[in-house]
């Protein structure tokens, strides 16, 4: 990359009057790879390379991106975002930064089994061999779509206060979506593996052996599963449904430009005030944290798209609202720091505030013995349908495999059960977390346009006590 | 279209033949756009895009690559090249692939997609913007959210089989929320390919209206009611319905229309075509992604579900005629358009006896997707009818039903067609308001 552009982007915004301003040149390599029902349906790579500038004109801020590099096109665009950027703060919200400290970094995650180093076979074989494992069950799979993609991502960050960071982050992406049949009738299933580093992390994961498991327990479920119970009950879920439980009703909620108001016609608003902060919100048993700075992780990385360095934020402490997720923005609206939450999903989007690997704290027993401590109710291991109001208050989860407890054993499978609830009361009613740590991939979507951007998020298993299941008539 | 650029493309497609290509398409595009997004009723920032770059899709005995190069310099293109060929030869065979559309083809001009007015635009978009946040303010909007975008483009296709297109595109697009309090908002969107017919101060002052509507929702009871469902929601189930025509979805099975070609699916009330060539439509354009001149499609004709959406391939693979939907792997619609129906909105709502309006929904989820099982949220305005009339605002229901059973159960389709894209409806839709009974819904029960 050619890191001059950056420079000379921002010494044209200062020229033109801008109080403060920031580049991000970036490039991203990917390849990715589709493999449909047994046929390569696609082999894709492209290499995208771009140049993102925020403004402050006249105390607003604006941004605007160009892909073309030349300088003149350059100072072009950086005078047009000037232009519109002032003409649009005669009604617009003038807006503040949080004192931050300068920070100077250049960093990288290591591959070990570098992507760039394998041909597109090697990396298809990886489904192909995903394929055998499906064909070994003898399962009827009519449906079996699997993707795989590679990213390799430069980023360089500079701002008028001299902080200059520059980051290589490789990150890889396996989704597979499957459908079960028997006798005409069907289950389906889909999931996300991703993190940052090499080959070798995602062959980690024994992609074969997952899809074998999940094809043979989705197969007995369909064809042994029997009706959710409809009196209140115990529930136990497992890691996978921790997981999107809180990236959906603590990590999305706690985000502060949401708390603002700022994605209110978009991604929605929270039931979450700001004077909320110290409340109760659920049992002493739950601490969710939010840390960008897990190695291995999708979400990884140590500076944020503001420059700020990452930390660990603990959003739920006990029981009690803690912290919420920050840029330098709406870090100065509410008078605190940033938390370094700042991120884009590439170089010609805004930085908005987003979470990295969003996950509850273990707890001390195993997932048998939260288990057996319930004498009547369910384990739902994974779930398929999901969602959440706008207001991030009421929620659906839907169990893919899923069981009944029978007096702390598990039995029979139970069929699609469904927990609609409240987010105070979903906390609330959790009991304990087990020590079972599990970290789950997404791809998080927020903001106009939609950003979409890796994600972690999990946790232990975790017990749910006297809540009913689903009240569909 | 810059004739650079035809130059570049004709370059690239001759050394890729040269290479040894079989099947190659360039699709060179240049697009510049802008948005400001405000909230609190304040604008909360500004911003501008613009992109240029190369759509590359290549077919070597089979080996299919599809790569996009953004740098245009003769080093560049000549490194490009060798390394697409290189990837293309290390991959793996398609064996469903069956070669793209012969050319060449024939254009003709649809009414309504480029508007010089829109490309020229400026800081005309502030005050556009300011007025329709005043406007719903005067009406009773507490507070407001949502964006104003524009956008230019222009394309630039050949390909080895002989098409040889180009076309300019101008959108607008405007999304308003407006609030009266936390519980009491309206949500409207206005999309438009020309400045004549993009009413954002209009949409602005019909959402403070259904805003001022919702105010004290009471708690929704769990049961099953007749839907009025507005343009807003009811584009987004048919976005669903419209990725389900796809035959890449369908032979993915991500698709409740699989295995029901020529069967009733619908109500015999139901048509829905899918219509690349609509004037002003917001997914219109010339030609499709292999340079097929669009057309318009029937895919439920009076309740019967007619075809699928195909490119070149898939169609030989299926033995039928390319629909003119390319995508290059995914077949894809231009425009999802429901049949009109006779009736204004006051006379559907005068024949409910208990039903809601639905206003806007969100967060749509499939448990099934081959069985059409799904769930989905309302959200701002939704009102309780009892006895042919509106009689309050409730909130926190969910849809929890089938997608298939919708279409069934539609009973009466509105007179008022709406234009809808936006944030939850990626595929652009033109429906009325439409009314489906014996929709269930669900809500927390703790």
């Amino acid at each position: 990359m050619d890191l001059d552009i950056a420079e000379f982007a921002l010494n044209h915004a200062l020229k033109l009057g801008a109080k403060y301003a920031d580049a991000r040149l970036e490039t991203t390599a990917t390849n990715e790879f589709i493999l449909k029902n047994g046929v390569p349906h696609m082999a894709g790579f492209e290499r995208v390379q771009g140049l993102g500038v925020r403004v402050n004109a006249s105390g607003c801020f604006g941004f605007a991106s160009t892909n073309e590099l030349e300088k003149e096109k350059i100072r072009q665009m950086v005078e047009k975002a000037m232009k519109i950027t002032s003409a649009a703060c005669r009604i617009g919200e003038p807006a503040d930064m949080s004192e931050e400290p300068v920070e100077t970094a250049d960093y990288v995650v290591k591959q070990r089994i570098n992507f760039e180093d394998l041909s597109p076979k090697d990396k298809l074989n990886v489904l192909f061999e995903v394929e055998k494992a499906i064909a070994s069950t003898k399962v009827d799979v009519p449906g079996r779509f699997f993707s795989m993609a590679d990213f390799y991502t430069e980023k360089y960050f500079i701002n008028s206060e001299g902080t200059k960071i520059l980051s290589k982050i490789p990150r890889y992406d396996f989704w597979y979506f499957i459908t079960i049949n028997d006798k005409g009738k069907t289950a389906q299933r889909y999931w996300q593996y991703g993190g940052a580093g090499g080959f070798e992390n995602l062959t980690a994961h024994n992609f074969p052996e997952i899809l074998k498991n999940e094809v043979m327990k989705t197969d007995e479920a369909l064809r042994k599963g029997i009706t959710p119970p409809k009196e209140k009950i115990d529930v136990v879920v497992g890691p996978q449904v921790t997981g999107i439980m809180v990236h959906e009703s603590v990590g999305h909620p706690y985000e502060a430009d949401r708390v603002m108001g700022r994605e209110a016609a978009q991604a929605g608003e929270t039931f979450i005030k700001q004077d909320m902060l110290k409340t109760k919100i659920g049992s002493y048993a739950v601490n969710v944290f939010d840390d960008p700075t897990l190695e291995e992780s999708f979400g990884y990385y140590l500076y944020d798209d503001d420059g700020v360095k990452a930390r660990k934020r603990h959003l739920i402490k006990n029981g009690a609202i803690n912290e919420f997720l920050h840029n330098r923005n709406t870090a100065a609206a509410m008078g605190t720091k940033s938390n370094g939450a700042s991120r884009a999903s590439s170089f010609n989007r805004e930085a908005v505030v987003r979470m990295a690997n969003t996950y509850v704290a273990p707890g001390e027993q195993s997932e048998e013995e939260l288990i057996e401590g319930v004498k009547h109710g369910i384990f739902m291991k994974n779930f398929m349908e999901w969602n959440i109001d706008d207001k991030r208050l009421n929620a659906k989860y839907t169990g893919a495999e899923s069981y009944i407890i029978n007096n702390g054993k598990l039995g029979d499978y139970v069929l699609a059960p469904v927990i609609e609830i409240s987010t105070p009361a979903l906390w609330s009613s959790v009991d304990a977390t087990a020590k079972n740590m599990e970290y789950h991939s997404g791809t998080c979507g927020k903001a106009e346009p939609m950003q979409a951007i890796p994600v972690w998020f999990g946790g232990p298993s975790m017990r749910i006590r006297n809540i009913s299941l689903s009240n569909k008539k | 279209m810059n004739p650079d650029k035809e130059t570049i493309a004709k370059s690239l497609l001759d050394k890729f033949v040269k290479a040894g290509a079989d099947d190659v398409i360039i699709n060179i595009n240049h697009d510049n756009s802008s948005q400001i997004k405000f909230a609190n009723s304040k604008i909360a920032t500004t911003q501008d895009w613009t992109t240029a770059k190369a759509d590359i899709f290549l077919a070597v005995n089979k080996h299919l690559v599809m790569t996009t190069i953004k740098d245009f310099s003769e080093k560049a293109v000549y490194d490009a090249v060798s390394r697409i060929m290189k990837f293309a030869n290390a991959s793996t065979p398609n064996e469903d692939y069956n070669g793209i559309a012969e050319g060449p083809f024939t254009y003709r001009n649809i009414p309504e997609t480029f508007d010089p007015k829109v490309a020229n635009l400026g800081e005309t978009s502030v005050d556009l913007t300011e007025s329709a946040i005043n406007a719903a303010a005067e009406h009773g909007s507490k507070r407001s959210a949502g964006v104003f975008e524009s956008s230019t483009s222009s394309s630039y296709l050949i390909t080895t089989n002989n098409a040889e297109a180009a076309d300019k595109s101008t959108k607008l697009y405007f999304s308003f929320r407006a609030f009266v309090d936390d519980y009491a908002s309206g949500h409207r969107v206005c999309n438009s390919r020309v400045l004549s017919k993009f009413k954002p101060e209009r949409i602005a002052v019909e959402a403070a209206e259904i805003a001022r509507q919702s105010i004290n929702p009471a708690s929704g009871e769990v049961g099953v009611y007749d839907v009025l469902f507005e343009p807003l929601p009811f584009s987004n189930l048919l976005a669903q319905i419209g990725e389900a025509s796809s035959i890449f979805n369908v032979e993915s099975h991500l698709s409740c229309l699989a295995g029901k070609l020529n069967s009733k699916i619908a109500d015999s009330s139901v048509t829905i075509t899918d219509d690349g060539t609509l004037a002003n439509g917001f997914g219109s354009g010339k030609f499709d992604a292999e340079g097929v001149p669009t057309q318009k499609n029937t895919v439920i004709d009076k309740g019967i579900l007619k075809t699928y959406l195909h490119n070149t391939s898939t169609a030989r693979k299926h033995s039928t005629k390319t629909t003119a939907n390319a995508g290059l792997i995914s077949p894809t619609p231009f425009n999802i358009v429901f049949n009109n129906g006779k009736l204004n909105k006051e006379e559907i709502i005068s024949g409910i006896k208990k039903g809601l309006i639905v206003t806007n929904v969100w967060y749509t989820r499939f448990q099934n997707y081959a069985t059409g099982d799904f769930s989905t949220i309302p959200r701002d305005g939704l009102f309780l009818v009892e006895n042919g009339k509106v009689s309050g605002a409730v909130k926190e229901l969910r849809i929890s039903d089938n997608l298939l059973n919708i279409l069934k159960n539609v009973v009466a389709i509105g007179n008022k067609p709406e234009q809808v894209f936006g944030w939850e409806v990626e595929m652009p839709v033109i429906t009325p308001p439409v009314l489906v009974k014996d929709i269930h819904f669900t809500k927390s029960v703790a």
